[in-house]
């Protein structure tokens, strides 16, 4: 259980660095600025920027919503990575009908739907906060969504599938064309206008650049220790479905 | 050359006769039976009343040409579906699906001539659904285009819808939710590709300035999708057939 040990260690490691970045983004990060407008002039103004309590004591505004930032692109980024993978491993699969690449799509694809859930999630914090909506069908949020269904759908094909070869060679057909969404979305904001930031046009200062860098490197650890474990798991309990039929026979 | 071809038939020209022999089997089907044509225009029919009741509500300053293209599409996605699934659910149940496969066929020819027939239905349902459509919700409103986008836009998109749709049901059939699975497969799938039609279609609608521009923007979308998808579901139709 060699795996499952590096998966541990990675997701202590991967838990530690996506918590020093969140700390790193309160304490040292500058504000942000998103193409032309700053953090500042995009927020809502229910909360002004610099409050002053009934004493006269006068403090900075946290910026909560833009905080979001060294979380929820780490996710979402990591989330097109790993469905990137889901489709390759499909793509292998496809090649050589081995079926440990079909369990590999799968946990892939399992571990990407997390992290698209958990992006979704922040998205929708961030744009109550910033837009004072929950949700805009905007080019990327609209092509993001249907990513969302497209991995959903996956899941609901391979389970109405009993027959185990057709069930892993519909799954990996499926995972490659829902890919094509995939690099729609990403590129999408740079393509139509959009009000979704596009974040690595202007570039960034080195006190956000670091927490981000830090944020996405954990948040990738995380992401392979979650499939490892996973795909662990998986391994176990084909070789208890193993045992169990030999034991009937 | 000619004389060549004659004589001995190339491997183009078979797979040309064979494709021919597919997509005439299913159109010979259908003449005899008229069951496709049948359920699917009707179902479009009353997805129109269904829209009667979506609209009931709008009054009278309500324009519908704002919202119609995109009311067609949907008209023309939820038919499609219908189709497309008895279409290969005919192939599955009279074990045609598997004599196809025991013969000498080549797998893309059995996609393409499977979504052309396809496609012919479906382009059959439109046409019989635009005038009912027009009839019902547009009269007095005029239309704006030119009269040669529609039927364009309607020949693209389709393409596109048929060409995966035949893909995806030939994927449903094999599962135990046939229906519902397809919905949930091609709804999403489609939707970059619908959002672009109804686009196209709405410029040519509506009319007025830039409409041109518009409309060829959003063809743009539906050809590049069109390019896409098919190419992947002609590279993946061998895998899901042979599975």
């Amino acid at each position: 259980m060699k795996q499952l040990k590096v998966a541990i260690v990675l997701l202590v490691v991967g838990g530690l660095l996506t918590t020093a970045a969140f700390f790193m983004a309160f304490y040292t990060a500058e504000v942000q600025r998103f193409g032309t407008i700053t953090v500042a002039e995009q927020l809502d103004t229910v909360i002004p920027l610099e409050s002053v309590t009934a004493d006269g004591f006068q403090y900075g505004r946290p910026w909560f919503s833009q905080k979001i930032f060294y979380f929820h692109v780490p996710v979402a980024e990591a989330s097109f990575l790993v469905f990137g993978v889901a489709a390759f491993f499909a793509i292998r699969f496809l090649m050589t009908k081995k079926r440990e690449y079909d369990t590999k799509s799968r946990m892939a694809m399992e571990t990407s739907l997390i992290f698209v859930i958990l992006t979704m999630i922040t998205g929708m914090l961030w744009t109550r906060a910033s837009w004072g909506i929950w949700w805009e069908w905007e080019p990327r949020l609209t092509t993001y969504f249907i990513m969302t269904l497209l991995m959903i759908a996956y899941f609901v094909l391979r389970n109405s599938i009993e027959d185990e070869e057709r069930r892993a060679t519909y799954g990996a057909v499926f995972a490659i064309i829902a890919v094509i969404d995939a690099p729609i979305s990403f590129f999408i904001t740079r393509l139509i206008p959009s009000s979704h930031p596009v974040v690595f046009q202007s570039g960034m200062a080195s006190s956000n650049l670091v927490p981000f860098i830090v944020a996405q490197v954990g948040m990738l650890m995380v992401g392979y220790a979650i499939y490892t474990m996973r795909m662990g798991e998986e391994i176990l309990s084909e070789r208890v479905e193993a045992v169990k039929e030999a034991l009937e026979d | 050359m000619a004389a060549g071809t004659q004589a001995r038939p190339s491997a183009r020209s078979l797979s040309w006769r064979q494709f021919k022999a597919i997509l005439r089997k299913d159109i010979v089907m259908e003449l005899r039976t008229k069951e496709m044509v049948t359920s699917m225009g009707l179902y479009s029919l009353l997805t129109m009343v269904v829209y009667q009741i979506a609209l009931s509500q709008s009054g009278s300053a309500f324009d519908p040409r704002q919202i119609a293209a995109g009311l067609l599409w949907l008209a023309f996605l939820f038919t499609s579906m219908l189709g497309l699934n008895r279409s290969l659910v005919h192939e599955q149940d009279q074990g045609c699906l598997e004599a196809l496969l025991l013969a000498p066929v080549d797998r893309p020819v059995i996609f393409f001539a499977k979504a052309i027939g396809n496609l012919v239905f479906l382009l059959i349902v439109e046409v019989l659904t635009i005038p009912v459509f027009a009839f019902l919700f547009l009269q007095g409103g005029g239309y704006g285009g030119a009269w040669w986008m529609i039927p364009t836009v309607l020949t693209a998109g389709s393409i596109g819808i048929a060409g995966v749709g035949t893909l995806l049901a030939t994927m449903s059939v094999n599962t135990n939710g046939k229906d519902f699975v397809l919905t949930v497969l091609m709804v999403p799938l489609m939707y970059p590709l619908l959002l672009a039609a109804v686009s196209a279609t709405t410029a040519a609608v509506l009319g007025g300035d830039g409409s041109v521009d518009q409309f060829w923007a959003g063809m743009g979308g539906v050809a590049g999708y069109d390019v896409i998808m098919l190419l992947a579901a002609y590279a993946l139709y061998e895998f899901v057939i042979g599975a």
